[in-house]
């Protein structure tokens, strides 16, 4: 355990834990877009800034990545840290201007914005479906699109591979924008444009889950596929 | 730079303009990257500043070229960098239509200077600096565009995109870029982009020196990424889906070009010459193929099946090559009948230097020359392990002299070497993996005589060493201890203090010419030698280099042969000598995160074996160190005058 100080609080924290992890534990509300607790920090949002004395000097820094040092002193609603958030919040809605995770963030956080639900479902980069992928699936079927020395992308995306995908879904459910889509209509599921076959359950005949998934699972966990095809209501 | 009208270039603001009152010199006393004369540049926009040579320079239209520029290199990875370079592009957009006001170029401040606190990366803190500068020195400029009293107009601009990594490597490669593809899981493209630049990646990637990471700014920070390791990376991820294969030309020319010497500098040529379609025939006097890398390297650093899988794909994009063919026997003027249009050199430097001790031309048995001993050993000569070795000299050379030693069995392997651990050249890796592996290191001594009975040596003897001076080289000269003289009783000695090249290559009437040091004299830019139409590169050029310096010359030599043969001329552009890359006036706060380790062999199965001794990343890991780069890529645009 180290201490810090957390807003002029003297708090013990665990070595290596993140100032946000600390902050959510002492209920201290910093916005977030990029964040997921079961996913590693990213710090893309830019939006959890906090200010951290370095030296003498405060400095603003990601919470969500930064791992705390034993005495280190944060702040969390200086003047400096709000106007920080705030610029933020102000670029991204004027990229993503119909886009409501946006537009609430940008709500909350000072900015003018039309008070009614945005349509718009833009990717806001913030990578949660990449790391969902690739941490929680374990299969990297998304990745972002490289945009380095001489190649020239006008607006960077999220690159999927058909051929890794295997149907899961976990990306459409952790995408804060609505941008990652999904539509499931008797055996079929697509997702990413890629059409998948569901799988009937044996005991309720429930199209429950893609074959690509249910093979990747056996073949992970050398469970037979037989053994997989029983949803988990009916288990 | 001469008529430096106004400079903010490190912060330092010159300023010379009509009204100003500047207390700095005419001349402005700061490095500048250097711009091609020829261009006749008016004013360059780069991340460190805004300089301005020529009144008529545009500033505004600079700007706005410089800022579409930068937008090319954000990732969109964070929320600021990329949108706020959006926001900018517009409101100067806005500007230019007459929708602009005064409070614009408030919120533009404001932007850029959100940006450079709140990025992720070191492009994002430091790229939008100088319209800082420019919004702020030539706000008249600016505000002239918002009452419609002047027009944005698209100049003759030229961009150049380099970074402190990248100017330290001999042969610039993209280095942000190939990590940055790891990071995202392509190790397959990541490797096309080494390959650009690098036609050897998996032996770079194990036996270089890695002045980049010297160059890296997480240096100061915590640890430089591990660049080496990650270009290993991304050719082991190769090997293990297989290998790709190079893509070779479709047509031929009728052009053949001979190459002398099979080491990297000539690989490399051989290999652009190809995608270049001539014909090429590599000459090589050794029975393998590889220069320096085959016959000079070990085999615990560099595996052979790595070297060899790489040289292979050059072949099999249809390079000619002739082993055990030693071109003493032909002239130059054999090699132009026999219908090859150029020729390149790069026989490299395979003949050790003398040490000046008495006796040591004697023949005496147990005197080995250094790159004579890796050479016979690595070419398959069974050496005998025997009590006690002593390897003279400091540099890698010498390193690998001892730790062979160590993997055939000797007993005693023992390192002497005249000045202090300090000013040793070898890197800092292969001394402490060759003092786990037992090697003894004696510092300030040097060889006086080498001692032998009935023909065999028996010892050395040597004297003492103090450090005077420093010397052109920058280290301390060593300097003699009268009267200090003693002996050491030995088995072998290798010595291994420096290398030359075995001149002349051609006994032609036209000679090439040698210089005092015994290399080949090249022109610095075209790589020709005195005689037309014969190039020459690499170590016989250079003297003793690493890999990546060979490479580099063989990709350049093979330009410059193209140039020769189609009629046209290198192109020079700006050169950063004497910048600081490193400096960015910006700097956020970075989370520190050490490197990621590898594994190395056991020390205790070391001996005896000449398996590989350090480990690489598996692709996880090389996705995790590529995080760790800050992506520090450094922007210029300059206006030219038409």
């Amino acid at each position: 355990m180290v201490t810090i100080v957390i807003d002029g609080r003297k708090v013990k924290a665990k070595e290596n834990s993140t100032i946000l992890e600390n902050t959510q534990e002492l209920n201290i509300d910093i916005p977030t877009l990029c964040f997921h607790n079961d996913l590693s920090s990213f710090g893309a949002c830019r939006l959890c800034m906090v200010e951290v004395n370095t030296n003498g000097k405060w400095q603003l820094a990601t919470s969500c990545n930064t791992p705390v040092e034993d005495g280190m002193e944060i702040r969390t609603d200086s003047d400096r840290v709000q106007e920080s958030r705030k610029l933020t919040a102000e670029l991204l809605y004027y990229k993503y201007p119909t886009t409501e995770a946006v537009r609430e963030v940008a709500r909350k956080l000072g900015v003018q914005t039309p008070e009614e639900k945005g349509e718009g479902h833009d990717c806001i980069l913030c990578g949660l479906c990449v790391r969902t992928c690739r941490e929680i699936v374990g299969v990297s079927a998304l990745t972002f699109q490289d945009r380095g020395r001489g190649r020239d992308i006008d607006e960077p995306k999220i690159e999927f591979d058909p051929n890794s995908c295997i149907g899961c879904g976990s990306c459409a459910y952790v995408c804060p924008t609505g941008y990652v889509q999904m539509e499931s209509v008797g055996d079929k599921r697509i997702i990413w444009n890629k059409v998948f076959n569901m799988v009937a359950c044996k005991v309720c005949g429930r199209f429950f889950a893609p074959e690509d998934q249910l093979k990747y699972i056996s073949k992970e966990t050398n469970v037979p596929f037989d053994k997989l095809t029983t949803c988990t209501n009916c288990r | 730079m001469d008529n430096v009208i106004f400079s903010s270039w490190n912060g330092k603001i010159v300023d010379n303009r009509k009204g100003k009152t500047s207390k700095a010199p005419k001349r402005a006393d700061i490095t500048l990257p250097k711009l091609p004369e020829e261009e006749k540049p008016l004013a360059l926009m780069g991340w460190n500043g805004l300089v301005v040579m020529n009144p008529e320079a545009d500033i505004v239209s600079l700007t706005l070229r410089y800022l579409k520029e930068i937008r090319k290199l954000s990732c969109g990875e964070c929320s600021v960098c990329m949108i706020g370079i959006d926001r900018l592009l517009d409101i100067i957009g806005e500007m230019a239509k007459g929708e602009g006001s005064k409070a614009d170029i408030a919120e533009m401040k404001a932007i850029i200077k959100q940006v450079c606190v709140n990025s992720k990366c070191g492009f994002g803190q430091s790229a939008l600096f100088p319209v800082l500068d420019s919004i702020k020195f030539y706000k008249s400029d600016f505000l002239a565009l918002i009452k419609g009293e002047k027009k944005l107009e698209d100049k003759d601009y030229s961009c150049t995109v380099t970074a402190p990594c990248m100017e330290a490597c001999p042969a610039r490669l993209d280095i942000p870029g190939y990590i940055e593809l790891i990071k995202n899981n392509k190790f397959k493209e990541s490797l096309d982009l080494i390959r650009e630049n690098c036609i050897l990646p998996g032996v770079v990637g194990r036996v270089c020196t890695h002045p980049c990471e010297d160059a890296c700014v997480r240096k100061d920070i915590d640890e430089p990424v591990s660049i080496r390791l990650l270009k290993r990376a991304a050719a082991d991820d190769d090997l293990q889906h297989g290998g790709s294969s190079l893509n070779g030309p479709q047509k031929e020319r009728e052009e053949r070009i001979a190459i002398i010497g099979a080491g990297p500098a000539g690989l490399a040529a051989a290999y652009n010459l190809r995608l270049m379609r001539y014909g090429v025939t590599i000459f090589e006097s050794l029975p393998h193929v590889g220069g320096m890398a085959a016959v000079g390297i070990p085999e615990y650093r560099l595996p052979r099946d790595i070297l060899n899988h790489e040289i292979d794909l050059i072949k099999r994009i249809g390079s000619e090559l002739k082993v055990n063919t030693k071109v003493e026997k032909l002239s130059l003027k054999d090699l132009k009948k026999k219908g090859y249009n150029a020729v390149f050199v790069a026989v490299g430097a395979h003949i050790g230097t003398k040490i000046g001790a008495e006796g040591e031309d004697k023949g005496y048995e147990g005197f080995v020359d250094g790159v004579e001993f890796l050479r016979n050993l690595n070419l398959g000569e069974k050496v005998k392990p025997q009590k006690k070795v002593i390897v003279i000299g400091g540099g890698n050379t010498a390193l690998d002299c001892a730790r062979s030693c160590v993997r055939i069995g000797f007993n005693d392997v023992e390192i002497i070497y005249r000045r202090s651990r300090v000013e040793m050249p070898a890197s800092d890796e292969e001394i402490e993996e060759a003092e786990k592996e037992g090697v003894k290191f004696n510092y300030l001594m040097t060889p006086v005589k080498i001692l032998a009975k009935d023909g065999k040596v028996t010892g050395v003897e040597c004297i003492k060493m103090k450090l005077g001076k420093p010397d052109e080289s920058g280290r301390r000269r060593p300097v003699p201890i009268k009267g200090s003289e003693f002996t050491i009783d030995t088995d072998l000695i290798i010595p291994a203090i420096g290398q030359r090249s075995e001149l002349p290559v051609i006994p032609d009437k036209e000679k090439i010419e040698i210089t005092k040091w015994g290399t080949i004299k090249v022109d610095p830019i075209t790589y020709m030698t005195d005689v037309e139409g014969v190039f020459a590169g690499g170590d016989c050029v250079t003297g003793p280099a690493i890999v990546i310096d060979a490479l580099n010359t063989g990709n350049k030599v093979a330009k410059s042969i193209d140039c020769y043969l189609q009629g046209g001329s290198l192109a020079r552009g700006i050169t950063f000598e004497g910048v600081d890359l490193k400096k960015q006036m910006g700097r956020g706060f970075t989370v520190k995160a050490p490197a990621q380790g590898v594994g190395f062999l056991d020390v205790k199965e070391r001996a005896g074996s000449f398996e590989e001794v350090e480990g690489g990343y598996i692709s996880m890991e090389a996705m995790s160190e590529a995080q760790r780069c800050l992506r520090c890529y450094r922007v210029v645009v300059w206006e030219k005058a038409i």
